[in-house]
């Protein structure tokens, strides 16, 4: 894996990470564009450096599905949970879990990644050998998920587990890619569609309080 | 044999859809929407029944039908599938006539995702290719939230959000093992993969990831199907959607437990290692004790219908999962269409009683014999079917189950542990058959209440899809031949 893919990654682990702790929704959605950014970036200049030095028509098609990747995980996402978060509120809170115990599973996860990683390196084929960092920020992201009561944190995990899955996405065929766009578009859609009428039905944004509204 | 039937299969539900779509922003429409959407929604379900069955002639005569560059097929191994979806959705397009009363979504929009729904779910049966099977999975899962939502009560929102997150988390696990495949076989045509001689050498070079793509299959549409222990979104969604969308849904488990077997067994059969046996067998029978045992305590009849779900889904992924047995896929069929119709029935006649009482708690309901009595019949007939009980077609499918599931454990652990599990699999059944049981006497039994008393039979179109689920049972049991024929042509 060459220095620059391993940079890119590294950050937006930490990015990623840095999801757990963040206090507000507006910061979170911030967090999410961010991650997304520095995922597809790498994958984005390679493109563009491929189009003006090739200037062929595969370039092109290339650097447009991954504009379009980019783009869509980086602006469009986040732009619609900041739509459903303008319809809702800006919440302020913490995660569930306090920060000791948060720590504690934090710490677990990477460990086990890492020793998963060099137990499973020799037998991955070269062309995934990202794996074992988007296992990682994909645990870190459902683990976000699971620790807030605030939906569209909740929501942006969910991105974020999608956003780690990017990496794979680069040897994809390219015909795939507009679809799964499409179908990240939808769910953030529903997603926020569901929120927005949950918030209309009990006037809060607390999936605490919906489950017990009394 | 090229043939565009597979593809006007999917095409027509998603064209009666997308007019919808389009007609939706014309306002001076609506006042039509409001007095026809539900007679297009029952066009559009019996067109693409219709469909459906013209290519019954064909997959008898042993042809398989395909559109190659969509990787869409008809054969003896989804027709089946393919007909009870359309059947389930067709019938509960007539209930939808008198018992849909308006919710969160404008009728337009209503039709279009109730049209898009079908389509996604006969997608999902015709397709195979991996992506294609991930595209219908995830689309499926979007539009059913958005149907949980469309109910205008409360316990609708938080029923939505809990299945979106639980299915789109579960929906990533079975995009990763979709790339995983492609990355290790180059390939995500499922034909073109089990196949070739050299992807398969490849997968079997790579048994790790193979393994580790089968597992985020089980795990994903595990999650999306609601087998334990990933079923935390399914007690919700049935008391939080309307009585027409449980209908619906009771065909999208047959989507999803084939797309399941067709992302399962090929890689069973290129690397048959027993821990996929042990996985999804052992899913099966949790599920099935979990769901027998909690359904057992439920007062609302939603939920009681939720858990007997999950353990009529342990019986099909337990029995599908027995893949070295030849017959573990076509008993797995003929139990998963039965289950799906008989649900459905329960669930809509159940419907009838809501829409007539208001209440879904079993223990303020009672004496609707006299009153609602083609309602009670159709119900008691699904929901003996359901347990098994002879002359019923449910019946002779756990006979079929008990009977793959013995020989299976008779080759695999001797003479004990085969009779061992079969004791254990009647005992479930007996705590089906004894829940269920109990339901009709709380339900219909007994002297009327005071919610009951002003109660009376659900109108034609509300009990007239239940006689014919209840018919279907009573003729699958006398003549099972008539869908194991269908299934066994290969």
């Amino acid at each position: 894996m060459e220095t620059i893919i391993i940079a890119t990654l590294v950050i937006s682990t930490f990015a990623t990470l840095s999801g757990i702790f963040v206090k507000t929704t507006r910061q979170i959605i911030c967090l999410l564009s961010f991650q997304a950014a520095v995922i597809g970036l790498f994958e984005l200049i390679f493109c563009l450096t491929n189009l003006i030095m090739g200037l062929n028509f595969e370039a092109l098609t290339d650097f447009f599905a991954t504009f379009a990747e980019w783009f869509s995980a980086a602006v469009i996402s986040p732009l619609i949970i900041y739509w459903g978060m303008m319809k809702t509120e800006n919440i302020s809170d913490k995660p569930v879990v306090n920060i000791r115990r948060g720590g504690m599973v934090i710490v677990a996860i990477v460990v086990s990644n890492i020793i998963l990683c060099i137990f499973t390196s020799s037998f991955f084929p070269a062309k995934i050998n990202v794996l074992p960092f988007v296992a990682l920020m994909f645990s870190i992201s459902i683990f976000i998920s699971a620790t807030r009561t605030d939906p569209l944190k909740i929501l942006v995990g969910l991105n974020m587990a999608e956003n780690a899955l990017f990496p794979l996405f680069a040897e994809s065929p390219l015909f795939i890619i507009p679809f799964i766009l499409l179908l990240m578009i939808f769910v953030n859609l529903v997603g926020v569609f569901v929120i927005v009428e949950a918030y209309r039905d009990y006037g809060n944004i607390s999936v605490k309080a919906w489950r017990s509204p009394e | 044999m090229y043939s565009l039937f597979p593809l006007l299969s999917v095409m027509t539900p998603l064209s009666i859809g997308i007019l919808h779509l389009i007609l939706h922003p014309f306002w001076f429409l609506e006042q039509f929407f409001k007095k026809a959407h539900k007679i297009l929604l029952l066009f559009g379900a019996s067109l693409t029944l219709t469909i459906i069955l013209s290519m019954v002639p064909y997959v008898l005569a042993g042809e398989i039908l395909e559109v190659p560059h969509l990787a869409l097929y008809v054969d003896s191994r989804n027709i089946v599938g393919l007909i009870g979806v359309a059947l389930i959705f067709f019938l509960t397009s007539i209930y939808n006539v008198e018992a849909e009363k308006g919710g969160r979504l404008k009728p337009t929009m209503y039709n279009f995702f109730l049209m898009l729904f079908l389509c996604c779910m006969l997608g999902l049966l015709l397709s195979y290719d991996l992506f294609g099977i991930f595209l219908f999975v995830e689309l499926t899962i979007g539009v059913s939230v958005i149907l949980v939502a469309h109910n205008p009560s409360k316990l609708s929102t938080e029923a939505a959000f809990k299945y979106l997150i639980i299915t789109a988390v579960s929906a990533l696990f079975v995009l990763l093992g979709v790339l995983i495949i492609f990355f290790l076989a180059g390939s995500t045509n499922l034909f073109i993969i089990t196949s070739n001689p050299d992807t398969q050498a490849r997968l079997v070079e790579n048994s790790h990831l193979l393994m580790l793509a089968v597992a985020c299959f089980i795990i994903g549409l595990g999650a999306d199907i609601g087998i334990v222990p990933f079923h935390g979104w399914l007690p919700d969604v049935f008391p939080g959607s309307t009585i027409i969308i449980n209908g619906f849904f009771c065909s999208e488990p047959i989507a999803l437990i084939l797309a399941l077997y067709n992302l399962v067994a090929p890689f069973y059969r290129i690397y048959p290692s027993n821990t996929i046996i042990m996985l999804m067998a052992g899913l099966g029978l949790l599920s099935m004790v979990f769901g027998a045992l909690v359904a057992y305590s439920q007062k609302n009849f939603y939920r009681m219908l939720a858990y007997c779900s999950i353990d009529e889904f342990g019986h099909i992924v337990f029995v599908l999962g027995l893949l070295t047995s030849p017959m573990s896929f076509i008993v797995g069929q003929f139990y998963l269409v039965n289950s799906a119709m008989m649900k459905a029935g329960m669930i809509l006649s159940l419907g009838s009683v809501f829409f007539k009482v208001g209440t879904a708690d079993m223990q303020k309901l009672g004496g609707l014999l006299g009153k609602m009595n083609k309602t009670a019949l159709s119900y008691i007939i699904c929901a003996l079917s359901l347990a098994g009980v002879p002359p019923l077609s449910g019946f002779y499918a756990k006979w079929l189950l008990y009977s793959v599931a013995y020989n299976f454990l008779l080759e695999l652990g001797g003479i004990t542990i085969a009779v061992v599990t079969l004791i254990f699999l009647i005992c479930i059944s007996l705590i089906t058959f004894v829940f269920l049981l109990r339901s009709f006497h709380h339900i219909f039994m007994g002297e009327a209440t005071e919610t009951t008393k002003e109660a009376s039979e659900a109108h034609w179109t509300m009990w007239f899809p239940t006689v014919v689920l209840a018919l279907t049972s009573v003729i699958l049991g006398l003549q099972p031949q008539i869908l194991l024929n269908l299934i066994g042509v290969v």
